[in-house]
């Protein structure tokens, strides 16, 4: 019998549509970055496909002025 | 036809140091030039950067709104990276202007306005590391050598 699947803590799923994916609002984003720096997946950030899309453009801009760093 | 456009443009604090209405004159002057219509512009922030940008690990950074037809768009980005005060800038075309801009922008202007000082020195603070107490620095070399010949046997 297959092992049961993991399942991880997902956690933006409450805040999709939400007005604060910006690239300012850098407290936010950073829960969407894995230790490493890496943008979570949508599995794991619960995001629909246009609110990841944002949230992707927004950490790369983030990533762009120093507010965030590419790698942790 | 004018577009409207948020820029983030990181200055160096060498420059804000030397004096505040200097430093912001760096961005409206530059917008002025190409004959912007300068809505808003202010201090956002001054803090440390994630990654040192041209070996600078603090940097302030301004936000402005502002209208300006799309073909001097390219001399405007070119004009900033040739500044050597912009350590680097962001530019986005926006639908308008976000509620409470304005407001947070005419803050400035009152007298009362007080510019936080950037810190004296951008120097990154030195974390200390912290000691561990497993490690007893006391051992001898001499009993470190006996640990092993144990091994051994």
């Amino acid at each position: 019998m297959a092992a049961a699947r993991k399942v991880r803590a997902v956690i933006g799923a409450t805040n999709c549509d939400d007005p604060k994916i910006d690239y300012k609002n850098v407290q936010y984003l950073e829960k969407f970055l894995t230790p490493q720096g890496q943008i979570l997946s949508r599995r794991r950030s619960g995001f629909c496909n246009q609110c990841q899309r944002q949230l992707k453009q927004a950490i790369k801009r983030a990533r762009h002025v120093g507010l965030l760093p590419f790698v942790l | 036809m004018s577009q409207m456009y948020e820029a983030m443009v990181l200055l160096d604090n060498d420059v804000v140091r030397q004096g505040y209405e200097n430093a912001k004159s760096v961005v409206t002057d530059t917008l002025k030039k190409y004959d912007a219509t300068i809505h808003a512009c202010r201090r956002w922030d001054e803090r440390r950067l994630a990654y040192p940008i041209r070996r600078k690990n603090r940097a302030t950074f301004f936000i402005s709104y502002f209208e300006m037809p799309g073909d001097r768009i390219p001399a405007f980005r070119r004009d900033l990276e040739l500044n050597e005060r912009v350590l680097r800038y962001l530019m986005l075309a926006v639908d308008g202007l976000p509620e409470g801009e304005v407001d947070e922008a005419k803050v400035e202007e009152t007298a009362e306005f007080v510019v936080p000082a950037p810190p004296e020195d951008d120097a990154i603070e030195l974390i200390e590391e912290p000691t561990s107490e497993l490690v007893d620095e006391d051992v001898d070399e001499e009993e470190l050598l006996m640990l092993g010949d144990d091994k051994e046997d």
